[in-house]
């Protein structure tokens, strides 16, 4: 007897233990599906994605329908429509252009009528960006303050800003999360249909990152498929090389395929700095006064004005200002070595061929393709 | 008797295993730590100041210097070299002012412990180093050397400013890399510079630059190799520091003055200019450990 009660405890003890081991089933685990970019040849292969917003399917084409939706700006009348898409214009490598029909010569304003500070810069290989954003390159991953340090910041400044869309946080997500179709996206991306304005923030950014231009003829070039012409040769030519057009230093070439440093540089436009928003702005450092981002040559030709002031509608300008119009001042800076005879000397021909070779960098198939184009419909539309 | 024997059989038995068993004890090895400065007439540099005067007396500033160094090597008492790698094997470093991290460039735990009379690396890269596309990320990816002019990779940047003969302050860029060799009516490909260094014929002979450039016909390899003594006890579970130390005013003398007022702004594609700086090179680094 004293057996069959021994036994019987043993039984119901493992009963109990398994019992309390038979887990009860919790939500499903959001496993949403990585985003695979590509690595074209010669780039970096270090990226720009912060490890709490890493590339995702999901997040990707909700940024997308987030970047071109104008109730971003948190508002609804047809006149108060603002995205990221109102100066980010695909076909003009994601800048306004000087022939944006609202923006006069390039030149964007905000809902309110502000200007901005400075002209906008394209939106074009950003996530092999590690150097900084902005003209001035403040917005940086070392950046003390947290909340200015990549592209996710970047989409709150811009809604917010009085001179982009002046728009509420709070009002934004309230918007979307009423709007048919984008609380389902939101779930997909990030596991929750309660839509947050870092989610916002997030996928936006990641749609950005997405950005990749990497097939100009001179990538063809680089990657043996195909010749360029002889004045595009000439112009390659004079792009690297000192005693030419030298604007391989900041600007890059072959062996820096991105057409920039993304740093900054006084290269010798003024003498009198009066700009609030330069690099000297963020490192305290007189030397950088009067400093702004070399921006990328990639589809340059589409990205006017130039300068960080669109000082000039044209890359003749670009060009004239560069071979005979550089001022040497205490500033600026050490590789515009040819400032101290007014720049590179470039003859009419050299200018053609210069030009000719900047134009190889021009990538249709980035300015038309259909996956970062404005969508063909929105989530609540029918 | 015979259990005796059994007894000592036994034990010599283990005894003589024991010795069979005996391994020899593994090479100690330890870390080495080079501690780059750069420093101008015995003082670090201080960015950006127009207080350095030169050999040729041009009053001079520098901005910053960047700078790759390869195949690094300690030299043992014996003459045999170690490689110093760092840990992901990597053995051509980049250095730039601007980084202090770069300054410090620490090495495998590989090198076996002892005594060091000498280091020594090459100054930039060799030619089966110096290859374009081997470094595809910033900012080493910054420093290439155009395919025009021999491509690959700067060995050095060293960009400041000088006060020329009219007065102004002049930017200048000391840089250092393949040199070429461009068609002078006349004159044989190895006339022109005959330094006892590696020519190779250019890749873009035939092409016809465009208008102010003569076509190039040969490239010269200025990379060279420096070898300084230090007398370095590398010890297990220390930091065996060694300070290589770059005397920035040695670039332009030693050897041959270097006058930027006859020089100018730029050198990429004067072999001449570039010559001098190679050759004052080897007075420009000196090494010593550094006792904790």
């Amino acid at each position: 007897m004293r057996i069959r009660l021994l036994d019987v405890c043993l039984i119901g003890l493992l009963v109990l233990t398994a019992c309390g081991r038979k887990e009860v089933p919790g939500p499903a685990p959001h496993e949403p599906t990585p985003f695979e970019l590509d690595i074209p040849f010669g780039f970096p292969t270090k990226l720009n994605i912060p490890a709490d917003n890493p590339l995702t399917v999901e997040g990707v084409a909700l940024g997308r329908y987030l970047f071109y939706d104008g109730r971003l700006s948190g508002r609804t009348h047809p006149d108060s429509l603002m995205s990221c898409s109102s100066c980010h214009i695909q076909s003009n490598n994601f800048e306004p252009g000087i022939d944006h029909p609202v923006f006069q010569g390039g030149f964007v304003h905000g809902i309110n009528g502000q200007q901005t500070h400075h002209v906008v810069l394209p939106l074009v290989n950003l996530v092999w960006n590690k150097s900084g954003y902005g003209w001035n390159g403040g917005i940086a991953t070392d950046n003390p303050d947290a909340a200015a340090r990549n592209i996710e910041d970047i989409v709150r400044m811009s809604v917010t800003a009085p001179d982009e869309m002046a728009g509420d946080t709070s009002r934004v997500k309230a918007l979307f999360q009423s709007l048919d179709g984008y609380p389902g996206l939101f779930e997909a991306a990030f596991g929750s249909s309660t839509i947050t304005f870092k989610n916002i923030e997030k996928a936006i950014a990641q749609f950005v990152r997405t950005l990749v231009s990497a097939n100009a003829p001179f990538d063809r070039y680089l990657r043996g498929e195909l010749q360029l012409s002889q004045s595009e040769l000439n112009g390659f030519i004079l792009f690297t090389t000192e005693e030419g057009a030298d604007c391989f230093h900041c600007h890059g070439g072959g062996g820096n395929p991105l057409f920039t440093t993304h740093l900054t540089y006084n290269n010798g436009k003024d003498s009198i700095f009066n700009d609030l928003f330069d690099r000297f702005s963020i490192t305290g450092d007189p030397m950088d006064k009067g400093a702004y981002k070399a921006p990328t040559l990639r589809n340059i030709a589409k990205s006017g004005p130039y300068m960080h002031d669109g000082r000039f509608a044209t890359l003749e300008e670009v060009i004239d200002f560069y071979s005979h119009h550089v001022l040497l001042t205490d500033q600026v800076d050490p590789l515009m070595h040819h400032a101290i005879r007014g720049g590179v000397q470039l003859t009419p021909n050299e200018k053609t061929d210069l030009l000719a070779f900047i134009r190889t960098l021009q990538d249709d198939d980035f300015l038309t393709n259909p996956d970062f184009a404005r969508p063909g419909k929105f989530p609540d539309e029918p | 008797m015979k259990a005796r024997i059994l007894f000592i059989s036994v034990v010599t038995l283990f005894l003589l295993q024991a010795c069979e068993k005996k391994e020899k004890s593994p090479v100690e090895t330890a870390s080495v730590s080079l501690d780059i400065k750069h420093q101008v007439d015995g003082n670090n540099l201080q960015p950006d100041a127009m207080i350095y005067t030169n050999e040729a007396g041009n009053r001079y500033l520098i901005t910053n210097i960047q700078w790759f160094l390869s195949d690094i090597e300690l030299i043992n008492s014996d003459g045999n070299s170690m490689a110093l790698t760092d840990n992901l094997g990597n053995r051509v470093f980049y250095v730039d002012t601007d980084l202090p991290a770069s300054e410090t460039i620490i090495s495998s735990p590989n090198i076996p412990t002892g005594s060091y009379q000498a280091i020594r690396f090459t100054f930039g890269l060799d030619e089966q180093s110096n290859q374009s596309h081997r470094f595809v990320n910033p900012p080493e990816s910054f420093m290439f050397w155009p395919e025009y002019l021999g491509g690959g990779y700067h060995y050095m940047k060293l960009n400041g400013k000088w006060i020329d003969q009219q007065g102004h302050m002049a930017p200048f860029n000391f840089h250092l890399g393949i040199g070429q060799e461009y068609f002078e009516e006349g004159k044989s490909t190895n006339e022109l510079y005959d330094f006892g260094k590696s020519i190779g014929y250019a890749h873009c002979e035939g092409y016809q630059p465009p208008h102010k450039l003569n076509p190039v016909v040969a490239f010269i390899q200025n990379y060279f190799e420096v070898t300084l003594p230090v007398s370095l006890i590398v010890r297990p579970d220390e930091s065996n520091e060694i300070e290589l130390l770059m005397q920035i005013e040695n670039w332009f003398k030693g050897e041959a003055i270097y006058d930027h007022d006859q020089w100018g702004g730029s050198i990429m594609q004067k072999q001449e200019a570039m010559e001098i700086g190679i050759r004052n090179g080897i007075h420009v680094f000196k090494a010593k450990a550094v006792s904790k």
